[in-house]
């Protein structure tokens, strides 16, 4: 959750809408993101990383192709791992939010990789194989920070 | 009371003292638990960096205080932050348990291409006031490197947007200016919290 990550600032992104993506004959949301937060851009530097729970509460994975938003130059999907002792970072083509489960990226696991913020901070778009897309729209606020 | 009785008996009064012998151990140990402890410290070798200041840093700059040093690049998203965001909870924590001795956290850039003074200084000024950026000439940052058993090398995609792969550990420098010990990721706040203050002498 957002709390456990101070001191750190952060954006803090409360999901206003927490499904959009088209929803067919479900007693629950198809795929529900929860659990959002964003590191906030330090100043200077051109990269962030954002976190998110996906869960697929359909019967059929889900596969997540492409991120983007007008608020970032571009988002990757990347995968940190420490390998006998060795931080590496990849990135990642997609992601499979298998059926009945979730999909947590998280520190020091899969992440969303954001690129050269824009100012501002609005929507998050999560494009999908399918062709729909889970549309984030974004309420800002800013936690204090150590210094 | 019958041999059922005192068998229970025996049996409830050795759970409970064996809980209490735990719970002692876990929240204030006076061994360190997760922390390797180099059994001969090793001396920093001679090197000539910069600080966030534009000021030299060498073996001299760590002697007088025990410091924590990570080994990592300012265009790292998730790794880097995450490690640094441990290690400023860490001094929080210490402090709040009163703790005699505070660690300086500083980070090391292993990617002074981009990884200029300034910028590392205002990186590492997110985390807190008086941590120590260190970037310079490559050269000297691999005398360091190698010294002390770090690795790190450049996955290139171009010249502009790369990655680094690097050793996640994090080392413990003593006054002496020694590596005394090193803790290994995954970094949980609770093994620093333990075992700091007994390698540090506090405990």
């Amino acid at each position: 959750m957002c709390s456990t990550l101070n001191p750190l600032p952060l954006f803090t992104l409360f999901v206003m809408c927490s499904f959009l993506y088209s929803c067919g004959n479900y007693d629950e949301p198809p795929l529900v993101a929860t659990n959002i937060a964003i590191i906030e851009p330090i100043t200077g530097k051109s990269v962030s990383a954002g976190y998110i729970t996906l869960i697929n509460n359909t019967h059929a994975s889900i596969e997540l192709t492409h991120v983007d938003s007008p608020d970032f130059e571009s988002i990757e999907i990347h995968e940190s791992t420490v390998d006998n002792g060795i931080a590496k970072m990849r990135q990642i083509n997609s992601l499979f939010i298998m059926a009945g489960s979730a999909l947590n990226l998280e520190r020091g696991g899969k992440h969303l990789m954001l690129m050269r913020h824009t100012g501002s901070l609005g929507t998050i778009s999560l494009n999908f194989y399918s062709g729909e897309l889970l549309l984030l729209s974004l309420q800002t606020s800013f936690t204090a920070g150590t210094h | 009371m019958n041999y059922k009785n005192i068998l229970i008996s025996i049996l409830l009064g050795t759970t409970v003292a064996t809980g209490i012998f735990l719970a002692g151990k876990v929240n204030n140990s006076t061994e360190a638990l997760s922390a390797l402890i180099i059994p001969k410290p090793i001396e920093l070798p001679n090197f000539s960096l910069l600080d966030q200041a534009n000021e030299p840093v060498t073996a001299d700059t760590f002697r007088g205080q025990w410091d924590l040093v990570f080994f990592g690049f300012t265009n790292c998203p998730d790794i880097c932050p995450t490690t640094l965001q441990t290690l400023t909870t860490v001094k929080h924590e210490l402090k709040k348990a009163k703790s005699k001795t505070l660690p300086r956290i500083v980070l090391v850039s292993i990617d002074p291409q981009r990884d200029t003074p300034t910028i590392l200084g205002k990186y590492v000024g997110h985390f807190g006031k008086n941590n120590l950026a260190v970037t310079g000439k490559i050269d000297e940052i691999i005398k360091l490197t190698s010294a002390l058993g770090i690795y790190f090398e450049k996955t290139t995609v171009d010249d502009e947007n790369y990655s680094v792969n690097h050793s996640a550990a994090v080392l413990l420098i003593n006054p002496d200016a020694e590596l005394s010990a090193l803790f290994s990721a995954p970094h949980l706040l609770a093994n620093y919290v333990n075992d700091l203050p007994v390698i540090m002498g506090d405990r």
